[in-house]
């Protein structure tokens, strides 16, 4: 009796030892992950919504290619950070000229391309050139003020017709992307570049990995490999997080903030982006015609409740985000005010309006129930016509068919749709066209910018549109992860600063 | 039994015909196309133009069916417009995922509506009985997403058990891997068709325990339970297989929901991003592929049942 009460009290301490060991030990490693050094051979997964469909850059439009291929695969002479600064990439410095006709930048020597072989002046002049001259190739007519490229040992040169504000912008861009002269690949499904990445497999429909490319001319890559994996759903990319599947998602839902930040492994992050939640207006004829109406409805709408229904954001009451050079704060322009909606409806004659909303079906349907809420407070009455992504390019961006549509802008710099009339959104402002001509002629990018915020509040003065609000990044991020962008992810995602440290 | 089978296998190749021009013609009603999304929403329309030529896609409705036509009996299903890859290709990869998710499903399916199917109808008027035929009313009314939300939330998230989503990047390199994938889908779907299935067996059952034969044979001494075991059961079993046929249409249905859930890469999420990519060769290959599965399925069913049930070949 007594050896066996004294066994089962050995076997007691044995076990609450070993629960103490197993305490302290839990909590160490945990320590030690966060403070843990880089794993140069980590492989970091990623979670991003909007898998591209194919990889040809060259001419398949979409956020999702330049997304993940510019800056980490493709690049070009010159390149933007997160805070959308332009610095060098390919070119190690440049000057334009007191006129702004000449652009000359120096390119880098002992840099290679993914399959070995070397870049040359002779590949730069090329790619600038069939870019210019292949309408098929998407931003083509971004370089239309471009007249030569020549080469001169490593001394690249452009000249303009006319002065180009948004050039050397343009150029970090689509329209710069330096490719390999000839290159056999198929762009579809394979890509050639220069950057710190190489594509190493597409699992369509899943997932794309790249791996370090050791041969990089700058600081290689901090991680070995970097896994996007497509997760449309976010709950679905909720439990990927919590289950330990992946290491940051992006284009989350900041409501979700508790939830994902519960077992400390992972913080959310909120950065600045230049999407625009854009309500246009279809004001070639029919009731939006009357600035009245359309300002009624601009004033009717409580831009606070966007914010407070995403939970991240800000306030936008005009085209430029701010971001993007030429914001400027319009809030007084349009103020929430639906006696004054209701005002303006009268003096229209516009009263007992019905319309119609087209809007992409993948969005939020938060977006509608608050315009279909705050519209009907001052008698109108918005109906919403759900459709996919190609009916409403059909619709609404191709035939113009449409009253109110609603979609998410998201480039940066992209003030040029107001200046077009012959964009989607109708609008057609002589003045508005000629302060835009002037600023992309202008030399100096403080007059520039001062012209683009000129023509910007005439825009929101027009009512031409109402800007529901100005989106954020919102990422969550895993605690042994370092160097994740978190401004404008959806729009750029340069990631040769990732780190991820063993734990 | 030649004859009939003559005709079923005319029937078949009809109905392969007519599925073949309305999915060729609906795709064409979707409005948008694949050119329009391939130059975004910064292009004009003379970009859109040349890349619509350069895709062939300005040709008469007619001449592209013959064109579509004429691949599929040379046994080529198209080529994606986006990628330039074979669609035969293409469904060969995906099906490494769906087809052992419909397995799976059907397998999990069938081991439990069947048993509890017939004990549900056994004891009919009990209260284990009821407790079955409303558990599984119930469980058939059950949302396929909800229920695989269940799931990952009790065996991904609190337990850890299995992973939430996705497949492994190896695929079936790792078999033990890629099977833990797919058993969340898997009894996602499995546990939803079996409680429809469940029900049914539970009224065939039903119909047979009224049947003339097993009254005879009760009579004769068997017990009740014992006499449609031995008599009613196999009856109940052709008839299963006859709806098991239209359960493979369901279980490619429920597919295309799971696997979007589940981020699994097979059929089911390729046809979605397909469709909302206007990738129309693509697509009219994957659903004439999927729709000639079904009635395949089918013909193998009718030929099955007729070639097991006696009553129908006299019948003939």
């Amino acid at each position: 009796m007594l050896r066996r009460t004294a066994l089962a009290a050995t076997s007691l301490l044995a076990v609450g030892a070993l629960l103490l060991s197993a305490c302290t030990t839990g909590g160490g490693s945990t320590g030690s992950s966060s403070a843990g050094a880089p794993d140069a051979d980590a492989s970091a997964v990623i979670r991003l919504v909007l898998e591209p469909s194919n990889l040809d850059i060259r001419q398949t439009a979409g956020a999702a290619l330049d997304q993940i291929l510019i800056d980490n695969v493709y690049e070009g002479l010159v390149a933007r950070t997160p805070e959308q600064d332009i610095v060098p990439a390919l070119a190690s410095d440049w000057e334009v000229s007191e006129d702004g006709l000449t652009y000359t930048f120096t390119l880098r020597e002992g840099v290679t391309f993914h399959d070995g072989q070397p870049l040359t002046p002779e590949d730069v002049v090329w790619s600038l050139t069939t870019r210019k001259t292949t309408p098929e190739w998407s931003d083509s007519a971004r370089l239309a003020n471009v007249e030569t490229i020549t080469a001169d040992g490593q001394t690249i040169t452009l000249t303009l017709s006319a002065p180009d504000s948004t050039l050397l912008w343009n150029l970090t861009g689509r329209a710069g992307l330096v490719l390999k002269q000839g290159d056999t690949v198929d762009y579809k499904t394979a890509a050639n570049g220069t950057g710190p990445f190489v594509l190493d497999t597409w699992r369509q429909g899943d997932s794309i990995t790249f791996t370090r490319n050791d041969a990089y001319w700058g600081d290689p890559a901090q991680v070995g490999e970097v896994v996007f994996d497509y997760i449309p759903d976010n709950q679905a990319a909720l439990n990927a997080a919590l289950a330990g599947e992946v290491d940051v998602v992006t284009g989350f839902d900041a409501n979700l903030r508790d939830q994902v930040e519960a077992n400390g492994d992972f913080e959310l992050v909120l950065g600045q982006s230049t999407d625009k939640g854009t309500l246009a207006f279809n004001q070639a004829s029919g009731p939006l015609a009357d600035k009245r109406v359309r300002q009624a409805i601009r004033q009717a709408i409580d831009h606070e409740a966007f914010i407070e229904a995403a939970g991240s954001g800000e306030t936008l009451y005009g085209p430029i985000p701010s971001l993007d050079p030429g914001y400027e704060d319009l809030s007084d322009v349009a103020p929430y005010d639906p006696e004054a909606a209701k005002a303006l409806l009268e003096e229209a004659g516009a009263e007992d309006l019905t319309l119609t909303l087209t809007i992409p079906n993948f969005y939020s349907t938060t977006i509608p129930q608050i315009l279909v809420s705050d519209l009907n407070e001052v008698g109108i009455t918005l109906e919403v016509d759900s459709v996919d992504f190609p009916t409403w390019l059909n619709d609404v961006y191709v035939n113009k068919d449409y009253d109110l549509s609603y979609v998410l802008h998201t480039e940066a710099r992209d003030f040029e749709n107001w200046a077009n009339p012959d964009y989607y959104f109708t609008y057609d402002n002589p003045e508005v066209q000629e302060l835009y001509r002037r600023s992309v002629a202008a030399t100096d990018p403080e007059e520039a910018a001062a012209l683009l915020e000129e023509a910007a509040r005439i825009v929101s003065e027009d009512a031409a549109a109402d800007w529901l609000f100005n989106g954020a990044s919102v990422v969550a991020v895993g605690t042994n992860i370092t160097g994740m962008p978190s401004i404008n992810v959806n729009e750029r995602l340069d990631l040769s600063q990732l780190a991820k440290s063993n734990g | 039994m030649i004859r009939y089978t003559l005709t079923r296998l005319a029937l078949l190749l009809l109905g392969l015909f007519v599925a073949s021009v309305l999915i060729f013609l609906t795709l064409r009603v979707l409005p948008g196309d694949v050119a329009q999304l391939i130059a975004g929403t910064s292009s004009t329309p003379q970009q859109v133009d040349a890349i619509s030529e350069r895709l062939g896609l300005g040709e008469p409705l007619p001449a592209q069916y013959l064109d579509w036509m004429g691949g599929v009996l040379r046994g080529d299903l198209g080529t994606s417009l986006l990628t330039g890859s074979s669609v035969t290709g293409e469904l060969a990869q995906k099906a490494q995922v769906t087809v052992p998710l419909g397995i799976l499903s059907l397998t999990i399916a069938l081991l439990f509506s069947l048993p509890l199917g017939v004990v549900s109808a056994m004891r009919r008027g009990r209260a284990s009985g009821t407790a079955l035929s409303v558990g599984s009313q119930a469980l058939a009314a059950v949302p396929v997403v909800w229920a695989g939300m269940m799931l990952v939330v009790v065996f991904a998230v609190w337990l850890g058990w299995l992973p939430a989503q996705g497949f492994p990047r190896a695929g079936w390199a790792d078999p033990s891997a890629a099977l833990r994938a797919l058993i969340l889908p898997a009894l996602t779907i499995g546990i939803v068709e079996g409680a429809m299935l469940l029900r049914f067996v539970r009224s065939a059952t039903l119909q047979a325990v009224g049947q003339d034969y097993v009254r005879t044979a009760a009579a004769k001494g068997l017990t009740r339970d014992a006499a449609l075991i031995r008599h009613g059961l196999p009856n109940v079993g052709l008839s299963v297989v006859t709806v098991l046929g239209l359960q493979v249409a369901g279980i490619i249905v429920g597919a295309v929901v799971i696997e979007q859930l589940f981020s699994l890469p097979g059929i089911g999420r390729m046809l979605v991003a397909d469709v909302s990519a206007r990738d129309l060769p693509k697509v009219q290959g994957e659903l004439l592929a999927l729709t000639g599965f079904v009635l395949i399925v089918g013909f193998v069913v009718d030929l099955v049942h007729r070639a097991l049930d006696p009553r129908q070949r006299e019948a003939s």
